[in-house]
């Protein structure tokens, strides 16, 4: 049996009026119905474009200032390490302040006491400038809690004491 | 003109257009070598893109090198220029005609390479696997708890850290289905949901071949189009996603349809959605389209059966799917279109009432879609349409999301649905691109 078979009944639907039977298949009309749909789908095809490329831009802006951050903790450090952790929401991601962290000394991720820098600012020569920062112990996420010796500016209330 | 004067230019047409399959070959072997790259630099491990997993492709391991972002996006791009070259090359009726011999092969090429591999991108099938072993070796049900109530079962270590404490939002036939896969281990399960993946996207395939040609569309290009897309290959066969096994039985729905067996229909699309609960969205245009009792029968028959096997596998829990839906789409990814419109009108982010005006869309397109095919719109487009509608305005996008139109857009005439779940793919590809411009390490 074919798809055709789905127009078999059609007195079942006839005392619906004309406009609200159902149809076995499109009446081919004057394709103004086809040109509107069209014309919305291109329409919010061209929004979401749009937003792509805006984030994409977005994004790429947010990865060179990350660029910079971690290549500040490195120097400001001394420690060339690879591993390092980036937290953006601590401060809010709109205020492109941020808090990277890493170990120390030589060793698994957060295996070391961890150095935690709040950076922020313009980016100058591929760096941004520290503004603080605290210590937390091995093996701990960033929480308040374990957080000590906070330094700077930025870091005041951040420390538990 | 005269049938001397057409065949003449016909002649002439063939000798200009000699380059093509030459062409479609080349792009072909593109195809490969992107997806060996990809699998290969993926074996290498300690990737950002191949989640951390149990040693399964040790013995590819040294021939690649650390897969980076940069490569990856490379190679995917290099993948989605090349096909979407490929399906312009071979469109009919003026494309080059491809045998259905070469279509096969390169489609089971791209899938054997992907089997060989790691699993890509996603964690998702360990989490499978942990909602397996939650219920079959621990006794814990998978629709209360998530899988940090196994911590220490060998699968733990490789759930996602946003999944370890998420009850599963599959449906009660998939968690049953996978159930068989906990004894064998977290390696074996691994293959065993490896090889899901693949019979269920072969499957899909086969259904996808079935439903053009009995449309009379071209079954060679329909199923080039789903089984060489690169978000299918890499994303979805790649991750070993249940999403594979969600088209299957949706394919089969349709196939069903297609061949006049509407009760059976009904009750396969009930069936896809106690896998994965999407695909109830083909069932009011189906049922809109036939005008029948019998799809209605046969998917309340499916629902009585699959209600009473959830309810004494899993409690009420197994049965509550609504609840599950409504906590997944409160999430919020950054590949999403909505996240994407939030930043380019300055806000930070997707906000409650930016869900409820997404669900109103949504409601409005289904709705919208629902009366078309009443008044005669092919019900497998409206679906098509509605799939990806839930896709673009969903607030957690994934890749293998924008597939599930993929294979329904390739059996209607309404081309406009293919070039749309295209399109919307190519942006997703086109937004991870950030790094190739600024790569953060």
């Amino acid at each position: 049996m074919s798809e055709a078979s789905t127009s078999a009944h059609p007195d079942r639907f006839s005392r619906l009026p004309a406009w609200l039977r159902p149809r076995g298949r499109e009446l081919p009309g004057s394709g103004r119905l086809r040109l509107v749909e069209t014309t919305l789908l291109v329409l919010l095809g061209l929004l979401l474009a749009i937003a792509t490329v805006n984030d994409v831009i977005r994004q790429t802006h947010t990865n060179h200032r990350l660029i910079a951050d971690l290549a500040t903790w490195r120097v400001y450090t001394g420690h060339a390490y690879h591993n390092l952790s980036i937290e953006q929401e601590l401060f809010g991601t709109a205020s492109q302040h941020e808090v990277i962290c890493g170990n120390t000394s030589p060793g698994a991720p957060k295996a070391r006491t961890q150095l935690c820098l709040v950076i922020y600012g313009p980016i100058s020569g591929a760096r941004r400038t520290v503004h603080g920062g605290w210590y937390l112990p091995p093996k701990v996420e960033d929480v308040r809690g374990d957080r000590y010796g906070c330094f700077g500016a930025a870091s005041r209330g951040m420390c538990p004491r | 003109m005269s049938v001397a004067t057409q065949s003449e230019r016909g002649v002439a047409r063939i000798r200009s257009d000699w380059w093509r399959p030459a062409l479609v070959s080349l792009l072909a072997l593109l195809l490969v070598a992107a997806t060996a790259e990809l699998v290969l630099d993926g074996a290498a491990g300690r990737s950002p893109l191949v989640p951390k997993s149990p040693p399964i492709a040790g013995w590819l391991a040294g021939i690649g090198e650390r897969l980076g972002y940069r490569v990856f996006l490379i190679a995917i791009l290099s993948f989605a220029g090349a096909y979407a070259a490929m399906l312009l090359l071979t469109r009919r009726p003026r494309g080059a005609v491809i045998s259905k011999r070469w279509a096969i092969v390169l489609i089971a090429a791209l899938h054997a390479i992907v089997f060989a591999g790691p699993i890509l991108i996603s964690t998702d099938v360990f989490s499978y696997i942990a909602y397996a072993r939650m219920g079959v070796e621990h006794g814990i049900n998978p629709y209360l708890h998530g899988p940090a109530s196994i911590s220490h079962d060998p699968v733990f270590q490789y759930v996602g850290h946003d999944w370890r404490h998420v009850a599963t939002a599959y449906g009660p036939l998939y968690t049953l289905l996978s159930y068989p896969f906990a004894p064998l281990g977290v390696t074996g399960a691994l293959w065993a949901m490896k090889i899901v993946a693949q019979l269920a996207s072969l499957g899909t395939l086969a259904l996808t071949w079935r439903c053009a040609r009995r449309r009379d569309l071209d079954p060679v290009w329909a199923i080039l189009v789903v089984g060489a897309n690169p978000l299918y290959v890499i994303y979805g066969v790649g991750g070993a996603h249940n999403d594979l096994l969600m088209l299957l039985l949706m394919m089969a729905a349709v196939s069903l349809t297609l061949a006049g067996r509407d009760a059976a229909a009904g009750a396969v699309v009930v069936g896809g959605a106690l896998v994965k609960a999407t695909v109830a969205a083909l069932l009011p245009f189906m049922i809109l389209s036939r005008r029948r009792l019998t799809p209605i029968l046969g998917a309340l028959a499916a629902l009585a059966l699959g209600a009473v096997i959830a309810y004494l596998a899993f409690g009420v829990h197994g049965l509550d799917v609504v609840s599950a839906l409504n906590r997944d789409a409160a999430f919020v990814s950054t590949d999403s279109f909505a996240a994407e419109i939030a930043h380019l009108f300055g806000k930070p982010g997707v906000f409650p009432v930016d869900h409820d005006l997404l669900k109103a869309a949504l409601v409005l397109i289904a709705l919208q879609m629902m009366w078309r095919t009443w008044r005669g719109y092919d019900w497998v487009a409206a679906s098509g349409w509605t799939l990806l509608a839930i896709s673009v305005t969903s607030t957690w996008l994934l890749a293998w999301y924008i597939l599930w139109p993929l294979p329904l857009a390739v059996v209607t005439r309404d081309r406009r649905l293919l070039v749309a779940t295209l399109a919307v793919q190519a942006l997703f590809l086109a937004h991870q691109t950030s790094p190739l411009f600024a790569t953060v390490q």
